[in-house]
């Protein structure tokens, strides 16, 4: 190859990196613009909406409330207490316990003073079968739950199960650990109710990091900013994802994802898909894909919907070995989604969910680690072979660092004129250098996750989930 | 100097794109730094405004209170001519000045004194956003004679114009607001501007202005369903039972017109009104709905038939059973379980191995509300020739 070859080659490779960087770019700000507008639109409107009716009426839909549990013995008492005392009138809790090997079940029965109960299950969706059986409580003041023990077949299998129980028109798929605010289920129904033009086939929410908050009683008394730095930077992930992201997605009615941790589902659209997928780690997005594909192919007009009220509260890693384990989950999750329904992507027949947000998810979720380790790679071949020239590389990196810092601070600037959550003096200043630097304690654990998703996906076939070790909401205290 | 020119020197030979992204990074410099200042101010502000909000909500909060049960003169002149009456009296908008001022004068001394610091304080916009949210929620936990007080003092301190102003407001969110309080506060002055409303092109704005007919005028107010051409969306046919249910009065209007609505909505509310104030007398209209276009609306008809015990839709709809879509059959059992009789038994038994599992099951809980013994035969058929749900409660038994 002369010379000349060999410059058109790299000339190529740097029009198609500056490409992707512009488009990337320029997606994240019209995002931000979309996002911005929706969420004011949003706060106009439900500034004086009256949720007291909703409580109170004897008409408002039933949500049964279905969260899987394995291994949760640490604070799932907590737990289900704080499910059981939300403000919605018709709903239920059912606790599915998924072949849990501690002793949950046990500290279930004694502490809702639960015993076992005859009850047919509408087998819709193929599940593992059931262990111990269906539990309800002699204590009329827990009348609203049901717990269901059964073999261990993943979160998936044990959502499917809830759904087949389920005798509400709508299921709130949650997990165990989090905190639900005790207005969550009348705020996230409400998308359901209002739409006429189209059926809301489910509602995502908001989910922030619960890590160092102060709880009592599974209410959230005091928010606060942990001291662990991973979790910091991961407040801001959150906040950027959640205030400026999926709201933006949400107006273009293109969600493609409803975060595991809090949605709520039109049960019978979910069952009608077949529930969950149980041979992905990514259920939660698979679900939504495989609702809207649905819905598309039937030709009913339909809406993914999502609330940027922080109605849920969570616990994030502390440590970057189960960070990594979770991102790696996720990233699989993404791939086998992604490939399972390949067939949308690019497809008209699809309109915005076909022609945007699938190739969106596909170039700048799924692509941009593996681009940008090919970009890694092509500058160090540059420098080896000493074409590097400095003046653009260093000013590309500084203005793609800047753009990432002012992405977060437009983030906190979104999260400062609607919720307002990290009051205390201080928090501000901390939050804003935390911008500057999770670039650099963030991103490379994100990229170095993704790339072992993709080789564990591609040639670990055997892994599944990984392990989420749990401190416990319950315990968490002010810092 | 010589540093100086050699700068500019080298910036001038900058190629094109290296100066476009030094002027980017320019403008990003310059916007973190202003958005960094500006998120401390707004912080600074927000606390600001928070601890403010604290510091009137209480100093309001004793006042009004103190308003409430400073004098019981006030209370006497609306036992004499209720809160109501006095309204209907002054509804001519232009006679509300004098009207206000004859009644300023039967307050006591301290309750005027109360008043004309409110309407002082209410001049600035977010120490009247206090006022009202505590009106807002006095409202909410009292009633009677006292909320008739509170309906007096937010007329007397001028709240009322501040929100009759707002009602002409271009911006919808502030129109939909104004219509909002008016209803809580039940002020009939802005009844001619809100019935504008109601086809305005906003939903939230016409859902407010339904909101507040029904508020102020019951079953009356619901007038607007008879010429409604957009759809009335499920929350508000929430909020607008739980108000009519509030009434003391529950004597309903024919609703005959609404369930005979092109709108499939207004139909929809028609048949919860239907099932709340047992309406018995309008089964005829209800059986002519079960040949309804529209799915969703029969299942509902059926559902409200079983509630007003329909029992000659049952025959009707037993009859064309095999017509019927999965929704409207499982619905059908469900009214048969209610009004299941003994000639029932062989149709019964002819669903027990009915294609839906529910089905199934529902059969077989009819069959053995009304014989058991058949139903006992049934548990001894050899597994191969029994349905799901017989299998499913051999296993639970």
């Amino acid at each position: 190859m002369d010379t000349s070859t060999v410059n058109l080659i790299l000339e190529i490779f740097h029009y198609l990196f500056f490409l992707f960087t512009f488009s990337v770019i320029t997606s994240y700000v019209v995002l931000s613009l979309i996002s911005v507008r929706e969420t004011i639109e949003y706060r106009k409107k439900n500034s004086f909406v009256n949720y007291k009716d909703i409580l109170s009426s004897t008409i408002s839909p039933s949500i049964t409330i279905i969260a899987p549990a394995y291994n949760e013995s640490l604070n799932i008492v907590e737990n289900v207490r704080s499910l059981l005392s939300n403000h919605y009138v018709n709903y239920d809790v059912v606790i599915v316990n998924d072949g849990s090997k501690d002793d949950s079940l046990e500290k279930l029965i004694t502490a809702f003073d639960l015993e076992k109960i005859e009850f047919i299950i509408n087998e819709k969706i193929k599940t593992q079968p059931l262990r111990s059986g269906v539990f309800k409580s002699k204590n009329p003041a827990f009348e609203k739950l049901m717990v269901v023990d059964k073999e261990n077949g993943g979160k998936a299998d044990a959502l499917n199960l809830g759904l087949n129980i389920s005798k509400s028109k709508y299921v709130a798929c949650i997990d165990v650990d989090c905190l639900l605010l005790e207005d969550a289920l009348q705020k996230m129904i409400k998308p359901f109710l209002e739409e006429t033009e189209a059926k809301v086939i489910a509602t995502g929410g908001v989910i922030r990091i619960a890590n160092s908050c102060k709880i009592k009683g599974g209410k959230l008394i005091e928010v606060n900013l942990p001291k662990n730095l991973l979790v910091q930077a991961q407040i801001l992930e959150y906040l950027r994802t959640f205030l400026l992201g999926r709201m933006a997605w949400s107006r273009l009615n293109g969600l493609l994802v409803i975060s595991g941790a809090f949605g709520i589902f039109d049960k019978n659209i979910a069952i009608e898909v077949g529930g969950y997928d149980t041979n992905t780690v990514g259920e939660d997005m698979e679900i939504i894909v495989r609702m809207r594909r649905h819905m598309e192919e039937i030709g009913e007009k339909y809406k993914v919907s999502y609330i940027p009220d922080p109605l849920c509260w969570t616990e994030a890693p502390e440590s970057y070995k189960i960070f990594i384990s979770q991102r790696n989950r996720w990233t699989r999750g993404t791939i086998e989604t992604l490939r399972k329904h390949r067939k949308i992507g690019f497809n008209p027949k699809y309109g915005i969910f076909g022609l945007i947000s699938y190739p969106y998810w596909l170039i700048f979720e799924r692509l941009a680690p593996l681009i940008e380790v090919i970009g890694i790679i092509y500058f160090v071949v540059l420098l080896i072979l000493k074409q590097v020239r400095w003046e653009y590389a260093l000013s590309f990196l500084l203005l793609s660092y800047l753009f990432s810092i002012l992405f977060s601070i437009v983030a906190l600037y979104s999260e400062e004129l609607t919720y307002h959550q990290y009051k205390k003096k201080g928090t501000g200043f901390k939050l804003i250098l935390l911008s500057a630097i999770e670039p650099f304690i963030l991103h490379p654990v994100i990229l170095y996750s993704a790339i072992r998703g993709n080789i564990d996906y591609y040639f670990n076939k055997t892994i599944k989930w990984g392990e989420m070790e749990r401190t416990g909401l319950s315990s968490s205290s002010s810092s | 100097m010589t540093t100086y020119q050699y700068l500019i020197d080298y910036y001038r030979e900058l190629p094109f794109l290296i100066k476009l992204i030094g002027a980017l990074i320019t403008l990003s410099v310059i916007l973190i730094i202003g958005l960094t200042i500006y998120l401390k101010g707004i912080r600074r502000y927000q606390r600001k405004k928070h601890a403010d909000i604290l510091k009137f909500k209480s100093e309001y909060e004793v006042m009004l209170v103190e308003f409430l049960y400073a004098d019981d003169h006030i209370e006497n002149e609306v036992e004499k001519n209720s809160f109501n009456e006095w309204l209907e009296q002054i509804e001519v908008e232009p006679a509300i000045q004098d009207e206000l001022d004859d009644t300023i004068k039967d307050l006591s001394p301290i309750q005027q004194s109360i008043i004309s610091k409110l309407r002082k304080e209410a001049l600035v916009k977010s120490k009247r956003k206090i006022i009202i949210s505590i009106l807002y929620k006095l409202m909410e936990e009292v009633s009677g004679e006292m909320s008739d007080s509170i309906k007096v003092l937010y007329i007397e301190t001028g709240l009322i114009d501040y929100a009759l102003k707002k009602i002409n407001n271009t911006e919808w969110s502030i129109k939909a607001k104004s219509i909002g309080e008016l209803s809580r506060f039940e002020v009939k002055e802005g009844h001619y501007e809100v019935v504008k409303c109601m086809d305005h092109s906003n939903k939230e704005v016409r859902k407010e202005a339904h909101l507040y007919m029904v508020n102020l005028f019951q079953f009356d107010g619901l007038y607007f369903l008879n010429e409604l051409k957009t759809p009335l969306s499920e929350w508000d046919q929430i909020q607008i039972l739980e108000i009519l249910q509030r009434f003391d009065d529950q004597q309903i209007c024919d609703i005959r017109p609404w369930l005979k609505s092109t709108n499939d909505t207004v139909v929809l509310f028609g048949l919860k009104l239907a099932q709340i104030y047992n309406q018995y007398e309008i089964n005829d209209t209800l059986i002519e709905l079960l040949s309804h276009k529209s799915k969703s609306i029969r299942v509902c008809v059926i559902e409200v038939l079983t509630h007003l015990y329909g029992l000659e839709a049952k025959d009707m709809l037993k009859a064309n059973f095999n017509e019927l879509s999965l929704e409207e059959q499982l619905s059908f059992f469900t009214m048969l379980e209610k009004l299941v009789i003994p000639s029932d038994e062989p149709f019964i038994e002819k669903h027990l191995f009915h294609k839906d599992f529910e089905i199934q099951l529902l059969a077989l809980k009819i069959l053995k509300s009304i014989n058991e013994d058949k139903y006992k035969v049934l548990n001894n058929l050899p597994a191969d020739q029994k349905s799901k749900a017989m299998l499913q409660l051999e296993n639970t038994i």
